[in-house]
C-alpha cells in the first residue's frame, strides 16, 4: 500500500446512544481491477470486522468485495457512559489485521 | 442436498475463476476450506445471483417484502455519480434484528456485506458500497427468525467494481 493511512474511529454520546463511526484505511481490491500496466490486481479486501464495547462483542460485519474502498461504517449502540471503550478489529482475505480503539468522552 | 452442495461448489469455483483469483483461492482457500468457511461465508460472497447468495448466507431465499425497513441509497434521490462509493443506510422499526444483508443485484458477486447485530446495536446502520452498473440494491433483514426485504434502484454514471 503506497499511502499508509490510519484506521479511524469516533464515538459520541447523543441522546443516550453511542454513535460509532469507523473509517478503515484499506484499498479493497476486488480482484477484477487492473493496474496501469493492464495487469489484474489480486483481490485484497476486508472480510471480517468486529466491534467490542468494554470487551463485549456487539457487532460483526462480514464484507464482500463490493464494500467500498476505505470502508466507512456508522451505527449506534444503545446506552453508553463516559469512559466506555469501543474497539474495532478487522481481518482481510490475506490475513492482514488492524485495530482501532477509542474511549467515549 | 448433494445436488445443492454441488451446485454451490460449482458456482464457487466459477466465481473464483472468473474473478481470476484462482491462485489466491488455491493458496488461501482450498487448502483450508473449513477454517475459511467458518470464518467467512465464501459461498455466500462468491454466489453470482441474489438467490444463491441469500440461500448460502441465510439458508433460505423466501423473503417477505417489508414496509418496516427504511432503506436509503445514494445521495438523494437514489442517484450515484460514482459507483465506487455509494452510501447506504438501513433503518427499521423491527424488533430483534439479528442480521442485515446488503446485496447489489447486478454486481458480479451480489452480496456486499452481512451485518450480525446484537441487541446492543441500534439502527440506522450506514456504510458505503460499490455498484458496478445501474442496478437494484436489496436490503434483507432477519428479525425474529423472519426475513424481510426491501430494495431500491440506483443509477450509476461510473461503474465502481474495478
Amino acid at each position: 500500500m503506497a499511502i499508509k493511512a490510519r484506521d479511524r474511529i469516533r464515538a459520541k454520546l447523543i441522546d443516550e446512544q453511542t454513535i460509532v463511526r469507523v473509517l478503515l484505511a484499506h484499498p479493497m481490491h476486488t480482484g477484477r481491477g487492473k493496474n496501469e500496466q493492464g495487469e489484474l490486481i489480486p483481490a485484497e479486501f476486508i472480510q471480517d470486522i468486529r466491534c467490542w464495547r468494554n470487551g463485549r462483542e456487539v457487532l460483526t460485519i462480514k464484507c464482500g468485495t463490493a464494500t467500498a474502498r476505505n470502508p466507512y461504517f456508522s451505527f449506534q449502540l444503545a446506552g453508553g457512559a463516559s469512559g466506555d471503550k469501543i474497539m474495532v478489529r478487522w481481518v482481510d482475505n490475506l490475513g492482514a489485521k488492524g485495530i482501532a480503539e477509542t474511549t467515549l468522552s | 442436498m448433494t445436488h445443492q452442495a454441488d451446485s454451490k461448489r460449482r458456482s464457487f469455483l466459477k466465481g473464483a475463476i472468473s474473478a481470476s483469483t484462482l491462485a489466491l483461492v488455491a493458496s488461501s482457500g482450498l487448502l483450508l476450506p473449513r477454517r475459511l468457511l467458518a470464518h467467512w461465508p465464501s459461498d455466500a460472497f462468491t454466489a453470482e445471483s441474489v438467490e444463491d447468495a441469500l440461500l448460502a448466507l441465510l439458508g433460505e431465499a423466501e423473503v417477505a417484502d417489508a414496509k418496516q425497513i427504511a432503506f436509503k441509497l445514494g445521495a438523494p434521490p437514489s442517484y450515484a455519480v460514482n459507483g465506487a462509493s455509494v452510501p447506504v443506510e438501513v433503518r427499521s422499526d423491527l424488533k430483534n434484528i439479528e442480521r442485515i444483508a446488503i446485496l447489489v443485484e447486478k454486481n458480479p458477486n451480489p452480496l456486499a456485506m452481512s451485518v450480525e447485530l446484537t441487541p446492543d446495536v441500534v439502527l440506522p446502520f450506514k456504510s458505503m458500497i460499490k455498484v458496478a452498473e445501474d442496478s437494484e440494491v436489496i436490503a434483507v433483514v432477519r428479525a425474529d427468525g423472519k426475513l424481510y426485504r426491501t430494495s431500491r434502484d440506483i443509477a450509476v454514471d461510473i461503474g465502481g467494481c474495478a
